[in-house]
This record gives structure tokens, sequence and C-alpha cells, in this order.
């Protein structure tokens, strides 16, 4: 997020896309609702009726994957209606020509036809956005997941810089993070093309820091690895690594034999799961760490307990760039343990040096030691309830409420004229309805937490899928009867839940439950740049379900007469 | 006897309320919220309030386990931590560190995604490292 | 006069095995059990929890122990309540009342700010009681609404209600096990927002007899809903109507508590 949680509360226009806040980012919401409170104005554009469409001020129905469309529709009004913000695209990006040419076609008529949004819907929610003084800009992975997942966040970031609402307080983009440390884990280098902090991997200075302080180029050359279990690593890879969704691939193929998984449940969360399950299967050694036996740890060949958030101490770093202690409340059960103590213990092993760790603030000294974005931080700091968002690059830093205050880290901030594309997949004769996934409040991610948590599993205990009315005449589903929902991927069986909370032939599937893996169904095709998949958007079509009561009643009445 | 509350943070969403674990004699036995916090204020979700119930749940994987004979059986640490070393050293020494891929995670604390990261790049030697942050 | 109320403690820790109060430390603060050799100088007196459950889960834990606990006024009218349900056995619980201030009294629209010691035996009373704050303005103001809109009211704010179940969570006086918000027969479970009206009107016809104005629900909801109006409506009728107000005599019992032998088994209805 560029902006902190409590700054929505003084927004004038909260601008929500893709995410269900209510449900996803329960706290979030509550600032949004009290801007609304305060006056503010909220525009909601989301296929779904959701809680914060109905307290928003406008709620606009796309198409699923039609982003691209109705954010540049927004922009073509707001330049159109001599809404922009000359002073700032002046002062502060570049590229403005070429994003006025993009837009250019996006009337709100065309829009309409791509979108399905009522063009004065459009032009009205363009206005709120772009007259409000201070406008937020809040998406989740209803954003980021589809196969333009990259251009629809470039046209959110458009929107906010067309508008000027960059860098000051209660502005800007804010995409919401959707697990509690999904923010830390990237800034800690769980990707594969940067070290901690957003280093690039292909930086030769950032290797030679890296390779220095891990002790990896010494004076005499490699380093020891002791127990000569392994090749020696003589020094950092500077070569891009794969990512999640290639692993998985190549797994498949032959060319991955290892996958190390802590705490992660792919089978569960990939895309197109059943394909994913085939590749994980073909490999030679899979070792999954985790607190539960989850659905990936079941196929693995080594499985290491680890210990819950409430055995531990450590820290997670919260959507808003916020690092808080996470404090040890009870002792690990069983003979589970930190899984930083595992990994410690296993480089240990294999003779490695540099894991020596007594304790993870030890392990904090040595990350801001080699991470300027958190260099300013220590358990000492964090103890003393001091709220710390990053970058926080020193001891006496007060921390970085909102980025981008005087300028972009790239300088200027640079408008990208995006083009439209439809989704990988449409509705059509075969699969006539369109498919999206999401979270609901009661459930989290894959589920293995918050369905072993009986108060959530008892408000939601079994998977479904909502259906609009008409689509549900259609298929010939009348109350809770449950169906079968298929893809050209797979298929699952489930609950249904008719509402018009949905649009009509649109059906939608939360994706916490493993026995109705909505991800059975999802599309694995990804957008080219992030290599996130198409969660959002698939073709599904449904059926009923044998019910073997009705049969049994049938049977007996055709017996009867 | 012994009663006390240990300020955390919620292992759910990322909007990081802190809460409080009620704990009785080492044993978990609620939630409160905690009021001092910038973000929760006093409040949190139905999933903030129920943060405990899913930790001792009986499921919890106690002992380490190895696959024989296509089974998966309770194992002591030091035969688990023996076998991960030997294979992952050999199949690195066999097709090189690039066949290895390690994924970091987005529930765990950032000094354990640190550290399996660094064990990653320093000890295995190679730069796939990932996380389900896009799923 | 915290000081006043650390010395009470540590001369009542002579006595007892532990007294419930709230510890600060740099965490925060919070419910704590007190006992011998602990930092006093860690108990404070805010934030507010619900100590009352706290002192009923202890109790019921460690059933030889003789606990106490330091309680403002609400938290002593809840111990009430709970002890009347069974929750709190007041032969032993030691109570260090203290006082409230006129200023957290008029915070709370709070008529008693000072705790009423009568009925607990042992108890000490720290602070000079100070007189009852005059009641939530809003209050009246909504008693005026017509009730066309005083439905359209609260339906707009409940609509915001995210279901956290933190109002009856952090309620002094919610304790049971089966509670009806979560009765598949009474709410439809997994709605959001909860099914209108049934899972506030439920809650609210709960507090008519046990409500004791702490306020707490209020500031747990993470959706602003102004729950503690609707409950001090709902009290004040009963007051009115029955006499009945939570929390004022340990051996009264409230009124909509039914026995079986209370009723009268006379009906044609066959099940
Ligand atoms: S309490 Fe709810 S809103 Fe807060 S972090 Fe936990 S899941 Fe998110
Ligand atoms: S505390 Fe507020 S949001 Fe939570 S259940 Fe009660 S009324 Fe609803």
């Amino acid at each position: 997020m560029t902006n902190s949680i409590p700054e929505f509360e003084d927004a004038d226009c909260v601008l929500i896309t893709g995410s269900n806040t209510s449900e996803a980012h329960p706290l979030i919401s509550t600032r949004i609702m009290r801007a609304k409170a305060k006056g503010a104005k909220i525009v909601v554009v989301d296929p779904r009726t959701t809680q914060m469409s109905l307290l928003a001020n406008l709620h606009l129905k796309q198409q699923p994957g039609s982003d691209v469309a109705w954010i540049n529709g927004m922009m073509n009004v707001i330049i159109n209606e001599g809404l922009a913000d000359d002073v700032f695209i002046e002062k502060r990006t570049e590229g403005f020509d070429e994003l006025k040419a993009a837009v250019a076609e996006f009337t709100p008529e065309y829009v309409e036809e791509i979108s399905g949004i009522p063009a004065y819907d459009l032009v009205a929610a363009a206005k709120m956005y772009a007259e409000a003084d201070a406008a937020s800009i809040v998406y989740s992975m209803g954003i980021t997941q589809h196969i333009t997942g990259v251009d629809n966040v470039l046209s959110c970031a458009n929107l906010a810089m067309l508008t000027g609402n960059m860098g000051r307080p209660s502005t800007g983009v804010n995409p919401l993070r959707g697990q509690n440390n999904v923010q830390g884990a990237c800034d800690m280098g769980g990707l594969p093309n940067v070290y901690p902090g957003y280093q690039k991997v292909s930086d030769p200075d950032i290797q030679a820091k890296f390779e220095k302080a891990w002790g990896i180029r010494t004076e005499n050359g490699g380093r020891k690895t002791g127990s000569g279990l392994l090749s020696p690593v003589t020094g950092l890879s500077d070569k891009v690594g794969l990512t999640v969704t290639e692993m998985v691939e190549l797994a498949g193929s032959g060319e991955v034999k290892t996958l190390y998984i802590m705490g992660e449940n792919p089978l569960m969360a990939d895309a197109d799961i059943n394909h994913a399950k085939k590749c994980l299967k073909n490999l030679d050694f899979l070792v999954v760490q985790d607190i539960f036996l989850t659905e990936t740890a079941e196929i693995a060949d080594v499985v290491l307990p680890g210990a819950s958030f409430a055995e531990k101490d450590g820290t997670f770093t919260a959507t808003d760039r916020r690092v808080q202690l996470v404090n040890q409340a009870i002792e690990p059960v069983g003979e589970s343990k930190a899984d930083w103590e595992i990994i410690n213990m296993l480089a240990k092993e294999m003779g490695a040096s540099g894991f020596d760790f007594s304790s993870p603030e030890e392990i904090m000294a040595e990350i801001a030691a080699l991470t300027p974005i958190y260099g300013g931080y220590s358990y000492e700091r964090l103890k003393n309830g001091n709220v710390l968002q990053w970058p926080c690059p020193d001891a006496e830093h007060p921390g970085t409420p909102y980025l981008h205050k005087d300028k972009f880290s790239r300088g200027l901030g640079k408008f990208h004229g995006i083009e439209y594309k439809a989704p990988a997949e449409s509705a059509d004769d075969d699969y006539p309805l369109t498919l999206t996934t999401g979270r609901i409040m009661f459930h989290f991610h894959t589920g293995t937490m918050s369905r072993r948590a009986e108060k959530l599993n008892k408000e939601v205990p079994e998977a479904y899928v909502e259906i609009h009315p008409e689509d549900a005449i259609k298929v010939g589903i009348n109350g809770h009867k449950r169906v079968t929902v298929s893809s050209r991927r797979g298929e699952i069986e489930l609950a249904t839940r008719v509402t018009d909370r949905i649009k009509p032939g649109v059906v939608f599937i939360p994706f916490h439950f493993a026995e109705a893996a909505a991800n059975a169904l999802t599309n694995s095709a990804f957008d080219p740049v992030a290599k996130i998949p198409e969660y959002k958007v698939c073709a599904v079509k449904i059926q009923t379900t044998a019910d073997p009561v009705l049969e049994v009643c049938n049977e007996s009445y055709k017996s009867k007469n | 006897m012994d009663y006390k509350n240990i300020q955390t943070i919620c292992p759910y969403c990322g909007c990081g309320c802190a809460l409080n674990l009620e704990v009785i004699d080492g044993e978990i036995v609620g939630v409160l919220p905690a009021n001092d916090h910038p973000v929760s204020q006093g409040s949190l979700c139905i999933k903030g309030w129920n943060a405990h119930a899913f930790v001792g749940h009986e499921d919890r994987l106690k002992k380490p386990l190895i696959r024989k004979n296509g089974q998966l059986e309770e194992v002591s640490w030091n035969e688990a931590l023996k076998l991960v070393a030997k294979n992952l050293g050999s199949i690195q020494k066999k097709h090189g560190a690039d066949s290895i891929g390690v994924l970091t995670s987005a529930k765990c604390t950032n000094e354990e995604n640190y550290l399996l990261q660094k064990f990653a790049r320093a000890v295995i030697g190679t730069n796939n490292v990932d996380h389900c942050a896009r799923l | 006069m915290i000081t006043e109320i650390r010395d009470k403690v540590a001369e009542q820790l002579e006595k007892l095995d532990g007294i419930v109060a709230l510890r600060s430390t740099e965490d925060g603060a919070a419910p704590y059990l007190f006992q011998q050799g602990d930092n006093l100088e860690e108990l404070v007196m805010n934030p507010r929890y619900p100590l009352s459950k706290t002192a009923s889960k202890l109790q019921k834990r460690f059933k030889d122990a003789k606990l106490g606990v330091v309680a403002r006024g609400c938290d002593v009218r809840a111990l009430v309540e709970m002890a009347k349900r069974n929750q709190i056995d007041p032969d032993r619980l030691v109570v260090i009342g203290v006082t409230c201030t006129s200023e957290e009294a008029e915070f709370c629209f709070c008529a008693e700010p000072a705790p009423n010691l009568d009925q607990w035996s042992g108890s000490t009373l720290i602070g000079e009681p100070v007189p009852g704050a005059p009641p939530n303005p809003i209050v009246a103001e909504y008693a005026q609404i017509p009730y066309a809109e005083r439905w359209a009211f609260w339906k707009a704010q409940f609509t915001k209600c995210h279901k956290c179940f933190g109002c009856r969570d952090i309620c002094p006086v919610c304790f049971c096990e089966a509670c009806a918000l979560e009765d598949p027969l009474w709410v439809e479970p997994g709605l959001l927002a909860p099914d209108f009206p049934m899972y506030h009107l439920i809650k609210a016809q709960h507090m008519t007899t046990r409500c004791v104005g702490c306020r707490q629900c209020e500031m747990a909801c993470p959706a602003d809903i102004p729950l503690t109006v609707l409950y001090d409506l709902v009290r004040q009728d009963v007051a009115e109507l029955i006499g009945y107000v939570p929390g004022a005599d340990i051996n009264e019992m409230p009124p909509f508590t039914l026995t079986l032998a209370d009723a009268a088994i006379e009906s044609d209805l066959v099940y």
C-alpha cells in the first residue's frame, strides 16, 4: 500500500475494486465506513454485490476481466471533462500524451459494450473520484489475478496520477495483501528476482554485498560447506530464478527435481490444481514444513512440523508496510519447532555456516544490516510500541506512513497507455457461465486454519456456488440443491446459493474448501509479467447432480401410480 | 495457577490487527482485543476473535514424518533432518542448484522468510525462491 | 489513587491466592492474575476489559482458589449478574472496588459510577464516589423517531455489521456456551451482514435484564454501530415496566428467567 490503513478515514472518495473489503480485510473496511460516515463518497466496482457495495454511493457491476476497459473509460471522462490534475501531470509525471491517445477510444458507450457498466454510471463514478480532494483507490486480488493483472495495476496507477491522488495522505493506490505476512514474505526476498528489500539479484554490487555478508566469497575463494553433502556455493547466482507457477510446471516436465515448501499449500492455492498435483507428484523429493498435514504435505516425502504463530517470536509486516512483533504465548505443541529453528538446524546439518541464530531478534539484526528499507528496525524499537512502516532506513527514522511524497521511486511517475485485452477464456456455448473466485469473511485462504476453528466452520461449513436466479432457472436449480460445476480442467460438486447478489451470467465460488476446490476449475493461464494466474475469470457450466432423496421419491411415486 | 495475556498479531489477513492471547497455565483459552493498537483499536473480526482456535487442534503435526513404503511415518528430528540434508545435497550435486525450488511463506514470520531465502541462495545456490503471494 | 489500589492489592495478596486486574507491560495492557511477588507497579485501571468473565473463568478452573478482583462500578454490576446466573461464586471472591471520576462517568453516561459493595463481604472501596452522569442525550432523541423510521435507521446501522460476535465476546455478562446467535434456527449462518433484525434483536433482547452499561460492546464494534443506544432503550423499558435494574441486587432474580416449575404446561400443542 502506498498509504496507511488509518488514513482511509479521512479520504473524500474511496474507489474499491476487486476487493471484497469487509470480508477479506474487515478492519480496513471499518475505516472506509468511517470515511463514509464523515461524508466521503464510496464507489465499488465489482461483479458481485458485497457488503461494501451495499454501503456505497455507486456500485458498478463490470463483466469479469474488463477492468482495463472501465478504468480507461473513467480516464477518458476525466480528461474530457477537464478534471485531470494538470499541475501534478506537468510536474510529477511523464507519458501523458501516450495515455491520452490510449484512452481516447474508451468512450463511456464503448466501455458499456465491453464491461456492461451503464455509461451514465461510469461518468458519475469518474466525476466522484476526480472531484474529490483526497481520493484513494483500494484493490485486491480482483485486480491482480487476471492475465492482464499488471495492466490492471498500471491502470489504477494511471488513474491516481491523472487526478493527482498520489503522495498525499488518504490518497494513493492501495493493494490489500491477502495473507497476514505476504508483504513481509516479499520484503524478505521470497521472490526469484530480488534479495531482501527488493535488491536485484542481477545487480553485481548487491550480489557482492550479500556474498560478503553471508561469507560466501572469502579470501581463499569458495566457502567450505563442511559435510561435503553439497557442492559449495562459490558465488551467489545472478540468474533470476523461477516463480512458483514455473516451478510447478517444470516439476511436471522433470527439470525441477526438488521442492522445499515452508507453510504454503500450492495444491489448494494454485490454479488448475489437478494439473499442479500431477506435476508435484513427478518430483524426486518434496519437503513440506507446516503445522497441519495440508493437501500438499499429504504427497510429500518428508513433512516437518512447524510451530504456529502463538508458539514463536518474530515479526509480521501488515499490508500497509507496518512491521509488528509477534510474541510467543505458549510452548510449541508436541515436538514441533519454530520454522526458523528448523531451517537453522537443517543448514547446520548440511554444514553451512551463518545459521547460528539463537533468536529471531538476532535474525532481525542481520536483516536490518542488509536491507536498507528495514535498516532502522530492531526488536527494542518495536517493543516500545512504535508503529514503524518501511522504508525505515535507520534507527532514528520515524517510518513512512505514505509513499511517493515528493517523488516516485523512479523520479517521474510514468503513464502507461494500456490496451484492453479480453480474458484468456470467455464463456461460450459449451461453458456458458463465467466463474469468479474469492474469499469470504468466515474462512481464510486454503482453509487449513479456519476450517479447524469450530466457530468459523460453523458459519460456513461447506463450499457453495453463488448463482443468479435467472441462471438458476436455466440450470434447473430450486432451493439449496447440489450441483456439479465443471470447466475444461476439472469438476467439483457443491451446494448452491441462489442470489441476486451476483451478476447474471457470472457465478462465484469461495476457494477455501478442499473437498470442492474452486481451483480445480480455474485457468492457469497467467499474466506474462507477474506470472499471476487468472483466478478471477474462467468459463464453466453447471449441471444439477442427481438428488438421491428426490429419486427415491420419484421411484415410489411411480410404483404407486 | 497462572493467567496472563500475551499481545501478538492476528495470523489471518493483512490488516495486521493486534490481539491478546489469554493463557491459563500454558494453554490458550481465548482471545481479547488490544485497545491501544493503531489499526484494530480494540476491535477484531470473527477470524481474529477465533485466532487461537486452530492452535491446539488435534490435527496439529507433532513429529516429523517420512514416507516409508508409500506411507508417512513418524520419525525423530534427527532422522528427518539427515534425510532432507542428504537428498537436497545429492540432487544439488547431480542436477545443479537450479533443479531445486524453495517456497517461502506468507504465513511465516519475516525472520523465517529471510532465513529460508538465505538458505536457498547461500547454501543451495539458487534464486528459485518464491511464495504464493499472487495466489 | 493508583498507589492506594496497589497497596490494597499487596495487602490482600497476603490473604488471597490471586487478584484479577489490568496489567500494563511494553506490549500493552490486558487482564492478568496478580500473585504474590508480581510487580504491582504494572497494575493499571485502563483500558477496559470484561474482568467479570476473567474472574469467572478462573473460578471455574481453580475450584479451591480464593480470588480477588479490582473492579469499577460496572464491573461489580456485571459480577452481580454473573453471580445470579451461577457464573461467579460470590463467597470465593473479594472485590476491591474503585470509583470512577466524573469525567469517566460522563464518557460512559454512567448513572452509578461508584461500585456498590454492600453485598460483597470482605470488600473495600477505594476513591470518593461521584454523582451519576446524565444519560446519553441521543437515547432520548432516538426515542422520538417514529417507528417506521427507526426501522430504517437501525437497518442502515446493522447493514455495516461484520458479524464478528465481538459485542457478545467482550460483554461482561455474556457467557453461554450455546449462544442463540450461533443457532441456525434463529440466525442463518454465513451471511454478511447477518440477518436483520434477528441477530441484533436477539442480542438486544438478551441485554434487557443483563446490560450493566459498561459500553465495552460499542468500543469493540468494528462497524461503529451505536449498540449502547439500543441497549439503553431496552433497559429503560425494563426498568419502567418491570422495575428491574441489572446489577443492583444480587438476591433479586432476573425477571425473564424461567424454570420449568414456573411454566404452566397446559398447552394443547402436540409435538
Ligand atoms: S482480526 Fe480480522 S481484520 Fe484483523 S487481522 Fe485478523 S483477520 Fe484481519
Ligand atoms: S461488535 Fe459490531 S460488527 Fe461485531 S457483531 Fe457486534 S454489532 Fe456486529
